[in-house]
């Protein structure tokens, strides 16, 4: 018997697994977590992005510049403080990091290239679209953000001027409006995992087109010559409630209308309709004051806040009239009134008189979107950007907000950001009015 | 030799074995005797061997051991023969070895230097303490056995050991012992040391099935261990002594020796506890004021009305029954233990057979509050060669409890309990006429209330509801071989296997306050570890003064978890309690995989009996570890010398009362491991979309799923948090066997602590990642004494004694960065965290203002940012309260700062035994000083006005006099009347006073305590007659009280519990749990 020699093999079995120990410690399980996925087609990916993207739109972003707009009223708990422009870093905590976050451009960004790599030019394009929203809609929120630089890894990145991002959102617009007109035989397209559209190219150029004029407009104030770029725009986008860009909702648990879940739901009583905005409504006679708001005009109406009641985004009467003002801000009145009809008539109002002319069809177009963009971003931003209506502020000596603070999450991680307190009171695109546009008299909350 | 040959050696000895083993005998020599203890009684487990030859026995219960040598080694050679056994001195002795029968008899010394004993040192390697350079606690299995929550092996440690706190989490049954060794090391992760059975690493997870501050208690996993198969437990404490584990050994190891067989006739023992228990203390509630508000009544009298939840209704009438809602609750709990052993074995064959019945039938009524576990264990070894040596350890556990909603929780016990007015009787629990569930915010339900909450659930309800319950099946086992081949070499290979299988359920009925609905948890954890370590052992002596030993050894591990968890909502029956009856779920799924691969040596060199010299080092590969470094080294040294062996090498102590002196340093580095897949970048199919007020929806939408990236970034370069500790200390003998004195000082550096570090989303599109960044230290003593005044082979008195302080301090944690909440609880106004500073799991809330600080504070009526210190006035005490001149009360402070530091300042544990001829008695004091305590349900209490300090509310109130009476007070309304009228009272108490409050920090109470642990009074029956009439060879009779008083300042009930369990880092925090118990026990063990 050797024992030494036993010894010896086994010896050199432990060391034979030692040379192999890289092989016990990697792989499957080991490497690869089991608990999510690493991979996701492109229309997982877009299902994803779309809750994002309705969440950013609609949720408190919405309810809260629709406050300060004053087609609503905070009228309990925290909603009271917002309500009374308390703007602090946690109002929108949250989503101003959503923007780059999961469902939103780090995924945006992986289904461009997976689609891209696809080859198919028309899913490609939506993705491009949606990111031209999301950012866009980014921009008249924040100002200034993160967006050439975004998601290089880098750190402090710079923020890019508010009217670059707008650049660039018209410039990613023109590339989808190209991809979406692509033929190959590679473009599948999203089909039913695209809530709104189903996949349909020529309804996502017609969207494309419509952000084309709305975030044109959005820097009309310091660049008024695109007006008659809008025009152009508006009149290739969406003119029928039919082609609305819609938030769909099955109703089902966690995909509920966020109206519903924060009106009804969850914290009700927080939101009242604005006694301004309801008397601007009974004073117009005007149908929308009954689909808007219950009876009594103590509450939305029930019938447009329900779980899976479908939320307009961007819609036929936002753009016509948008249409409308940019031809009648370049002289051409008699097709602004009949952009202003059309919208009008969807709103099941009557024709206006022919005789409605100059700044007064102006006025009359600019309230008709202020009442058409309720629960929309929009009423704050044409507010911003027009004094319409010539808004009080709710609180004496204060200004009515005219964007976003940054998450404190991002300011803490990034030094371009600024301290709240140095944060600027308005964005690049939007000085204050002098005048309102609609009444001429000395815009009261700017 | 070829693997055939080798097989077939082994069968030929086997066959020689069961066929010739008188043939065998007659060649050779056999060794016999027995082994005895000081006093005489016998002494089982020791292992009498001839090292050189590889041969050897274990004692049996009689003491007695015997083994053969083969024929072919016998020549008649001098040998060297010798019994060790852990816990005792080792001895040798020369024998002649020649066939026939030889007889040695060993008397070892079980009362001796501490020095002296036999201690595991880890991965199967034992040594004598005196040789090893660091400290090593052991405890043994009588004290374990007479612990005060003794079916919980780690709450059986309690105040046993230095530096070794345990906090168990209540006294219920199945509830988890939180263990912390020489502090907290890390932010992100429990701290909860590593726990080794037979050189094996089991689970020790905690993880409640709903969040451990409500929900339900839970197991610490290693209380599956019947600790009546536990034969001794030492505990690693410093890095030095743990290095040999590496990245498994930042919170120390506490490694688990269980009872084996011996040669002899075969034995039995059967051991039956009766434990009647109840709770100590119940909460102070006053009896004179009713339900209601302002001094009005508010109690409701039509069907499904909603009444007030407050107290601060009008004084009661005299004559009105009242009841005592603290205490109704209750009763006598009963635990029963019953254990029977059975051991035995031949020269080469041993085998210990045992098993084990704990049914424990807890303090609150209604018989849902139980723990029943159930173990068999056999552990067997043979000797299949005369250099080999085959064995296996197997365990099963079935264990079942069922438990009662606790805690911060509106459908737990305590939580309704406490609220009730004391008016409101909460029996009959059910309305007589809808069968429904009554409660005092909901006294009259009808059959349309089926969903209704309750406000908070009636605690004969929740007393009532079986839905929480957990069933438990786990495997335990391993084989070992042991093969000496030579005299210098040999070989140990240990592969085991924890297997276990944890299904719970936890169901809320209709009318649950938590959720009117009802539900159903169901939640499902399977786990298995299988280890592998071979260790080879060298040993040379080169001179008769210079030995050394190598041992090079390989560990290879597997940690396979899977958890399914499945949220079922809606009841659609009232019953049954299970998922196929609820009409939503929301199921989650969760499974790991982790390896490690590691190398380890250690080389240890002793010269001249002085001076032992051990250095070692574990190479350490680890699945978790980030892919740009998939290794880590952990280094060890340590150095003991017994410096009294340099002046009288023979042992004999030559002057006076220093009979034994040694001094120890010791440097060693363990680490801890990343969590599971925090490496990993990855997607993520539950992402959730909205903004903080609820309104969410999911990445989900119309049916199809959608997927998104994480918020969490995976860090590649993830590194193993590493502790690098370094102690030194003295170990003193005095008086020959009469005393001795161990004094520990350590440092230890926690560097590379992961935490999470918040990421610019913008620059990476994710939120968090984690990252090596904080620094901890920890720094502290040790003190160990022991006295044994008088020994006589009649009478044996010794005292112990420990002392343990240990200063954390979270150095740094990111840059910029003073505090974080992670895996910590909390409550608005007091949470869990880790801040720069303080020691780890420190509590943050806000505070009134108090002067003396040097702080700037709007004070009503004094101004914006006012200086605080010249509003108090010259003469105010520093930390007095400022009183405000414009309702006479104190002002909350708005900035957050650290309101208590629930770890202790020191701790220290107090025993003593004496034995007279068969009667024995013992005694136990835990001692904690320091360690704050945030009493919330005092400030609940308070607010909701049954506190029995609310009674004050007839009186004028005046701060710092009967209210904050503990305070001093300063200011411009100091000792002025702030409230005259019981509305004022229930103001103060509702708002700034109570729980709504935002200044927590006046229910931040010093939870120091004394604790009488243990009395008991054994009496051993091992006469003639108890032989000769009932063929017993002994028998023995307890009696013994636990937890029999607590000495305390703390106003709550219990200063030792924490409403969470041990899977918090934060402790302190008291919500409406249940306390510890006091018990009886009556204990009967027969042996024969």
């Amino acid at each position: 018997m050797r024992p030494i020699r036993v010894a010896g093999l086994l010896g050199a079995a432990a060391l034979a697994a030692a040379c192999n120990s890289d092989g016990f410690l990697t792989g499957g399980e080991l490497s690869h977590d089991p608990n999510r996925p690493t991979e996701a087609t492109s229309a997982q990916l877009l299902v994803g992005i779309q809750a994002n993207l309705w969440a950013t739109l609609q949720s408190d972003p919405a309810r809260i510049t629709g406050m300060w707009a004053q087609q609503l009223l905070g009228a309990n708990n925290q909603y009271v403080a917002i309500y009374n422009y308390g703007v602090s870093e946690q109002i929108t905590n949250g989503f101003h990091a959503g923007l780059y976050t999961g469902g939103g451009l780090v995924d945006l960004r992986r289904l461009e290239a997976q689609t891209s790599a696809a080859h198919d030019s028309v899913f490609h394009g939506i993705a491009l679209v949606t990111e031209a929203l999301l950012m866009g809609t980014a921009a008249d929120l924040f100002g200034d953000l993160t967006y050439s630089h975004a998601l290089t890894g880098e750190q402090n990145p710079p923020l890019d001027p508010q009217l670059a991002v707008y650049d660039s959102v018209q410039s990613i617009l023109s590339r989808a409006i190209v991809e979406l007109g692509g033929t190959g035989p590679t473009n599948a397209g999203p089909a039913s995992s695209d809530f709104a559209y189903g996949g349909d190219p020529a309804a996502w150029t017609r969207l494309a087109h419509t952000l084309k004029a709305r975030f044109l407009m959005h820097t009309a104030e310091v660049r008024p010559a695109v007006y008659a770029d809008v025009s152009s725009e508006a009149a290739k986008g969406i003119v029928d409630a039919s082609q609305n860009f819609n938030a769909v909702f099955s109703g089902n648990a966690s995909e509920q209308n966020f109206w519903y879940q924060f009106d009804v739901v969850q914290r009700a009583g927080y939101l009242a309709p604005n006694p301004q905005f309801v008397e601007l409504l009974r004073t117009r006679a005007d149908p929308r004051l009954g689909t808007y708001f219950n009876a009594d005009q103590s509450d939305l109406n029930a019938a447009l806040v329900s779980a899976g009641g479908t939320q307009p985004l961007v819609t036929a009467n936002d753009n016509l009239l948008r249409w409308a003002e940019a031809n009648q801000r370049t002289g051409k009145d008699a097709a602004a009134r009949t952009r202003l009809n059309q919208a009008r008539a969807l709103a099941g109002l009557p024709p206006e008189s022919d005789t409605l002319a100059g700044e007064n069809l102006l006025a009359e177009i600019l309230i008709e979107a202020y009442i058409a963009d309720f629960m929309s971003i929009e009423a704050w931003n044409l507010y911003k950007r027009t004094c319409t209506p010539n808004l009080a502020s709710v609180v004496a000596g204060v200004k009515i907000p005219a964007r976003f603070p940054y998450d404190a999450s991002e300011r803490n991680t990034n030094i371009n950001i600024p301290p709240l307190s140095q944060q600027p009171a308005r964005n690049a695109n939007d000085p204050p009015n002098s005048t309102s546009d609609a009444t001429g008299a000395a815009c009261l909350g700017q | 030799m070829s693997g055939t040959e080798f097989l077939r050696r082994g069968t030929l000895a086997l066959v020689a074995l069961f066929t010739l083993p008188i043939s065998l005998v007659a060649q050779s020599a056999t060794v016999t005797g027995r082994v005895r203890s000081e006093t005489g009684s016998a002494l089982a487990g020791v292992t009498v061997s001839i090292a050189g030859l590889g041969v050897g026995s274990v004692s049996g219960t009689d003491g007695l051991y015997s083994f053969t040598v083969p024929a072919t080694r016998v020549n008649g050679q001098a040998v060297a023969l010798q019994a060790r056994r852990v816990g005792l001195a080792p001895q040798n002795v020369s024998i002649l070895l020649a066939a026939g029968t030889i007889t040695h008899d060993f008397v070892m010394s079980a009362t001796a230097l501490q020095l002296d004993q036999v201690i595991v040192v880890g991965a199967g390697i034992s040594q004598v303490r005196e040789r090893v350079g660091s400290v090593i606690n052991t405890v043994d299995s009588t004290a374990v056995q007479r612990a005060t929550q003794p079916q919980n092996l780690l709450s059986a440690l309690s105040a046993t050991a230095a530096n070794v706190r345990v906090n168990t989490q209540s006294g219920e049954p199945g509830a988890s012992a939180f263990v912390i060794i020489r502090g907290a090391t890390s932010v992100t992760g429990t701290n909860q040391p590593l726990i080794v059975v037979d050189n094996q690493p089991i689970d020790n997870t905690t993880v409640s099935t709903n969040g451990g501050d409500g929900s339900t208690v839970t197991q610490n996993r290693a209380a599956d261990i019947n600790p009546n198969d536990v034969e001794s437990i030492q505990v690693l404490k410093g890095a030095a002594a743990s290095a040999i584990y590496g990245a498994r050994a930042a919170n120390g190891v506490i490694l688990i020796t269980t009872k084996h067989g011996a040669n002899g006739p075969t034995r039995y023992s059967i051991t039956s506890t009766q434990s009647f228990d109840d709770v100590l203390k119940t909460a102070p509630l006053q009896q004179q004021y009713g339900q209601g508000s302002n001094g009005h009544a508010g109690a409701c009298a039509t069907a499904d009305c909603n009444a007030t939840s407050l107290s601060w209704g009008p004084l009661l009438a005299e004559g009105t029954p009242v009841f005592a809602h603290g205490d109704e609750i209750y009763h006598t709990g009963l635990t029963s233990d019953n254990h029977v052993n059975v051991s035995g074995g031949s020269p080469r064959t041993s085998f210990f057979l045992s098993g084990g019945l704990t049914d424990q039938l807890g303090v609150m009524r209604g018989g849902n509050n139980r723990y029943d576990r159930s173990t068999v264990r056999l552990s067997a070894s043979h000797q299949l060669l005369n250099t080999l040596t085959f064995g296996g350890n197997f365990s099963f556990i079935d264990a079942a409890g069922a438990y009662v909603q606790k805690g911060s929780n509106i459908s737990g016990l305590l939580l309704g309990a406490l609220r009730t007015p004391p008016e409101f009787n909460n029996q009959p629990y059910l309305d007589p006429i809808s069968g429904l569930q009554r409660s005092y915010r909901f006294p009259h339900p009808t059959s349309a209330s089926l969903t209704s909450p309750r406000g908070y659930d009636n605690p004969f309800f929740v007393l009532a509801s079986n839905g929480n319950r957990s069933e438990l099946g786990r495997f335990v086992g391993n084989l070992t071989a042991n093969w000496v081949p030579t005299s210098w070499l040999s070989l140990n290979e240990t592969f085991g296997a924890d297997d276990y299988n944890d299904s719970r359920v936890e169901a809320l009925p209709f009318t649950s306050s938590g959720d009117p609905v009802g539900d159903v948890t169901r939640y499902q954890i399977t786990n298995l570890e299988i280890d592998h370590n071979l260790t080879a052992t060298l040993s040379h002596a080169f001179t008769s003064n210079v030995d050394a030993r190598l041992v090079l050894g390989q560990n290879l591990n597997s940690r396979r978890n899977r958890q399914v968890y499945v949220f079922g909502e809606g009841l659609i029956a009232p019953e049954p309690l299970a998922l196929q009856n609820t009409v939503s779920f929301t199921p989650n799924e969760t499974r790991s995989l982790r390896h490690i691969s590691a190398y380890f040596g250690q080389a240890e060199l002793d010269l001249h009996d002085q001076l032992h010299v051990t250095a070692g080092v574990r190479d350490d590969g680890f699945s978790t570890f980030g892919a740009s470094d998939r290794t880590a080294l952990y280094p060890k040294v340590d150095a003991s010398w017994t410096f009294t062996n340099l002046f009288h090498p023979d042992g004999q102590p030559r002057f006076g009362w220093l009979s034994r002196g040694r001094l120890r340093a010791a440097y060693g580095e363990t680490g801890r491991e990343p969590p599971v897949y925090a490496t990993i970048t990855a997607l993520s199919t539950n992402g959730l979309f909205g903004s903080g007020f609820g309104d969410i929806i999911g990445a989900k939408q119309n049916g199809q799923g959608g997927v998104i990236s994480g918020l969490n970034l995976g860090n590649a370069d993830l590194k193993p948090e590493r502790d690098r500790e370094a102690e030194f200390g003295t170990d003193l003998g005095f008086f020959g066997q009469r005393s001795d004195l161990g004094l520990t000082y350590y440092s230890k550096r926690s560097v590379d602590v992961i935490l999470p570090v918040p990421v610019n989303a913008a620059a990476t599109g994710a939120s968090t990642a984690l990252a090596n960044g904080a620094t901890i230290t920890n720094k502290g003593v040790e003190a160990e004494f022991n006295l044994r005044p008088y020994t006589s082979s009649r009478v044996d008195v010794s005292l112990g004694a420990n002392y343990a302080r240990n200063i954390g301090r979270v150095e740094s944690l990111l840059q910029g960065v003073q505090f974080i909440s992670y895996n910590t609880e909390g409550f608005v106004g007091s949470g869990g965290s880790s801040t720069v500073g303080f020691a780890p799991g420190v509590i943050r809330g806000l505070d009134f203002v108090r002067c003396g600080l040097g702080e700037r504070v709007t004070l009503p009526g004094v101004g914006t940012l006012a200086n605080v210190d010249s509003a108090c006035g010259a003469g105010a005490a520093k930390g007095a309260l400022y009183i405000s001149g414009t309702n006479n009360r104190p002002v909350v402070n708005p900035d957050e700062r650290v309101i208590a530091d629930p770890n202790p300042r020191w701790t220290s544990g107090l025993t003593g035994q004496v034995r007279v001829g068969p009667l024995q008695f013992s005694t136990l004091f835990d001692i904690r000083h320091g360690g704050q305590v945030w009493d919330g349900t005092r400030s609940a209490l308070d607010r909701f006005g049954t506190a029995a300090e609310t009674r004050v509310r007839s009186e004028q109130g005046i701060f710092g006099q009967n209210v904050l009476a503990g305070d001093k007070v300063a200011g411009p309304g100091a000792r002025k009347v702030a409230f005259s009228s019981l509305a004022d009272w229930q103001d103060w108490y509702t708002t700034d006073g109570g729980s709504a409050g935002d200044a927590q920090a006046q229910f931040v109470e010093d939870g120091s305590f004394v604790k009488w642990r243990e009395l008991s009074i054994l009496y051993t029956l091992d006469q003639r007659w108890v032989q000769s009439r009932f063929g017993l060879s002994s028998a023995t009779v307890r009696v013994a009280g636990r937890n029999l008083h607590t000495w305390t300042k703390y106003k709550g009930l219990d200063p030792e519990t924490n409403v969470g369990g041990a899977e918090f880092l934060t402790q302190g925090f008291d919500f409406f749990q249940n306390p510890q118990t006091r018990s009886f026990v009556v204990a009967v063990t027969l042996n024969r």
